[in-house]
């Protein structure tokens, strides 16, 4: 284990040293700045994720755990290298920050000097973000594109309502959403019949439940009436009580899920209008 | 080994010889010993130049300053500056070498002519046993009310064989009447060719690599004027309060601390023409021309701010007016942020926009040119909306190197097209520590290369412009603060380049 680093020039110091002592190429690419919030209860959770994803993204990631308590900061840094081919590597630092007392309320003051300059930052925020609290609202401010997975939250749909309130400040990703990417090209399919649906029924979790229907809503223009019946993978929907065809292909991987949020950089305007329709 | 100069053009032996070059004897006087400079810059500049046998062979220092202390004491502080603040490790040879050579004088401006007499009795010991030829660097590390008197004494006590020279630190006046009359003072006892106005970013490597990126490489200077270039950001940004410099910063402010020499320096480097050689006043004729082409900005294009509360790494640190020392209703300025035009054939109706301050959200300072975009990327909108415009980014602290955002294809099916990022950590690609800016700086004056120092016209231009700026501010008050510490600075700061349809450097 490194030795800990408790100030943000000493992390700097610490990325400068790594750079210079990697054997490899003087030359760099990244693409973006990852940052990951990751309250106690997500550690898990959040660190079998990151792995999958410094492969297909050359990137600078920051994970933040925020602590109760205490006072100050405390960081470490670790440069890895994917071999790619014989000539190539990819190279990636993530920076792990453990944030406590004021820090973890004024997280941007820590995490701007540690971006990488003129690139995209993501935002990956796990569970209910705490909306207009000065933490995820400074991180917001920051960041180019916030990525949440609403499977995370409970009391679905309520929170839907907080989030549209940001939506004209940062450009958001659901991985909730992006689970329900398979059926929404199937019920597509369905057209013309589908536009006179009145009620669904959706297996599958609360949040993939609450964003195909608000989906429709939204498409459709009307009320759609909403039956839910809990599963922990979206497996089957039901039009007016007929059940619809299953989308061919299997469901993506967690960490492709995230690793296609970050391709993204706009925003979603049809993500944006089912999560508005989810909630009237 | 080295080969004194007068003995290099007469000797054969010396072609093909890999040989330091040691600038001639000299004897160097720094007033302002006790002082801060003395102690973070100086020394351990002087003492990385002697570890690397950079120094003359036959060389002396003395320190001047107010406080009573003798030779050994001084001896014992400026090693334990090294030792402290020195970018290589402490070696007892090294030391002994350059402590032999080191004086103290103890004087302030009341004691008169005496101290001229006491430093020039130690010069004339100097050169009688340490061969320092009558040659002189006197280096002016004292706050500019003191100059008058010393400029007057040295000028009385300059020696009448060999060279003097004379380094100023900055600030070099506080406005254009102050600036002229300083330079007025410093005629009356030295020709200009002696006077060497130190700005210590000139002597930043990436600052000089500036001019090898330029016009060492044929494919930048092609492009390198408004038909290519969109725009140009230069950003000097501190995480720092004022440190305890009160006195200074509140008479200062920002655009005296950073505007009127690095910031204006940095744009004449950047924009300036290709120089015919690199002689001292080749150089500086073409960077003064920049300076006079410089549009004097509208009240518009001008945004100043001050800070106030706010949050550096997570601390709670206070605003400007509750520093200590401040005015609690001050009105002095720690940002400040301008779109300026250089008016010439090369750059009419290219924007620069320049920012700096104190209290920012993070330490940098870059030069960012950003070209124009592609006329008509074929490529569907949606594919190119990670597109980013190219940027050549030139960082100067804290990690110097270059790097240029380029658009690239995303591998796989279709054809999306994102900005990637190549990234030149300079360091990185020459197994050598990157000088200090002082010893650079050091050196070429004891050489007596005047191509990294201000020249008097430079300074008068710098500080027209100044003037003007000024001039807009007094009309009427702000409402301060207006940026929380931690933050890019004001508001206005980014309307600045909203209006022009822009946006600052994503950070």
């Amino acid at each position: 284990m490194a030795t800990t680093l408790v100030t943000v020039s000493a992390i700097e110091r610490k990325l400068a040293e790594l750079r210079l002592s990697d054997g490899g190429s003087r030359l760099r690419t990244s693409v973006m700045t990852h940052i990951a919030w990751v309250p106690e209860e997500w550690v898990e959770a959040a660190e079998d994720v990151l792995a999958g994803l410094a492969e297909r993204h050359p990137s600078r990631t920051i994970v933040l755990f925020p602590q109760s308590g205490g006072d100050g900061l405390e960081g470490d840094v670790e440069g890895e290298s994917f071999p790619m081919s014989e000539s190539l590597t990819i190279c990636t630092d993530t920076i792990r920050i453990r944030l406590h007392g004021t820090s973890a309320e004024h997280p941007a003051s820590v995490v701007e000097p540690l971006l990488v300059p003129d690139l995209p930052v993501f935002l990956r925020w796990r569970g209910v973000p705490p909306f207009g609290e000065p933490a995820f609202e400074e991180l917001i401010g920051v960041a180019d594109r916030l990525i949440v997975d609403s499977t995370e939250w409970p009391g679905l749909p309520k929170p839907y309502a907080r989030l549209a309130e940001i939506f004209d400040r940062v450009a958001v990703s659901d991985i909730a959403w992006a689970r329900t990417s398979r059926w929404r090209p199937m019920l597509a399919s369905l057209w013309p019949s589908i536009g006179k649906v009145e009620r669904i029924k959706v297996t599958g979790t609360e949040a993939q439940a609450q964003l195909l229907v608000g989906w429709l809503r939204s498409r459709l223009g009307r009320s759609i009436g909403l039956q839910h019946k809990r599963s922990n993978k979206l497996v089957g929907v039901e039009l007016d009580g007929e059940p619809a065809p299953f989308p061919p292909g299997d469901p993506p991987l967690p960490a492709d899920l995230l690793s296609d949020e970050l391709d993204k950089l706009s925003r979603d305007p049809v993500y944006e209008a089912a999560v508005v329709a989810a909630v009237t | 080994m080295a080969i004194a100069e007068d003995q290099r053009l007469a000797n054969p032996l010396v072609e093909g010889l890999q040989l330091t070059r040691r600038p001639e004897p000299c004897a160097m006087v720094i007033f302002g010993a006790s002082g801060d400079l003395t102690k973070r810059k100086l020394f351990p500049a002087l003492y990385s130049l002697a570890y690397r046998q950079l120094l003359p062979e036959k060389f002396g220092v003395v320190g001047v300053a107010r406080t009573e202390e003798t030779d050994d004491e001084f001896r014992e502080r400026m090693k334990a500056a090294v030792q402290e603040f020195g970018r290589d490790d402490f070696r007892d040879d090294v030391w002994k070498w350059l402590a032999d050579g080191m004086r103290y004088v103890a004087g302030t401006a009341e004691d008169g002519d005496d101290v001229f007499v006491n430093i020039d009795d130690t010069l004339t010991e100097f050169d009688r046993d340490r061969g320092t030829s009558g040659n002189r660097v006197y280096y002016l590390a004292v706050p500019p009310p003191a100059f008058e008197t010393i400029v007057k004494g040295i000028g009385k006590h300059r020696s009448t064989q060999g060279w003097t020279r004379l380094i100023v630190e900055k600030p070099f006046g506080h406005d254009l009447e102050s600036a002229q009359k300083l330079n007025t003072l410093l005629h009356k006892h030295f020709d200009e060719s002696e006077i060497f106005r130190i700005d210590h970013y000139l002597g930043k490597e990436t600052v000089q690599n500036m001019l090898a990126l330029r016009f060492a490489n044929g494919i930048f200077e092609p492009i390198w004027n408004r038909q290519f270039v969109d725009h140009i950001q230069i950003t000097v940004a501190e995480t720092i309060g004022i440190e305890g410099r009160a006195d200074y910063y509140e008479h200062a402010g920002a655009i005296r601390d950073i505007f009127q020499n690095h910031l204006l320096q940095l744009i004449a480097l950047t924009a300036m023409e290709p120089p015919i050689d690199f002689a001292a006043d080749s150089v500086r004729n073409e960077k003064v021309k920049v300076l006079k082409s410089i549009h004097t900005p509208g009240p518009k294009h001008i945004v100043r701010g001050q800070y106030g509360r706010g949050y550096i790494e997570g601390q709670e640190v206070p605003g400007y007016r509750e520093e200590q020392g401040v005015d609690p209703s001050s009105l002095t300025e720690t940002f400040i942020a301008a779109k300026l035009f250089v008016d010439n054939w090369r750059w009419a109706d290219t924007p620069i926009y320049i920012r700096a301050g104190k209290r920012l959200a993070r330490r940098e300072t870059t030069i960012a040119i950003e070209f124009k975009r592609a006329p008509h990327p074929p490529f569907e909108e949606l594919a190119a909306e990670g597109l980013r415009p190219n940027v050549l980014l030139i960082n100067i602290q804290p990690d110097e190197g270059v790097s240029l955002a380029i658009g690239a294809k995303v591998p796989g099916q279709g054809l999306q097209i994102r900005t990637v990022h190549m990234d030149f950590l300079y360091g990185g690609a020459f197994r050598t520590d990157l000088p200090e800016a002082y010893e650079r700086l050091l050196v070429d004056c004891m050489r007596g290369d005047a191509s990294l120092f201000t020249r008097e016209d430079e300074v008068i231009e710098q500080w027209k412009l100044v003037d003007t700026i000024v001039a807009f501010w007094r009309r009427d008050r702000p409402s301060f603060p207006n940026y929380a510490a931690g933050t890019w600075g004001p508001p206005s700061s980014d309307e600045l380049l909203k209006r022009d349809g822009r946006s600052w450097r994503r950070h």
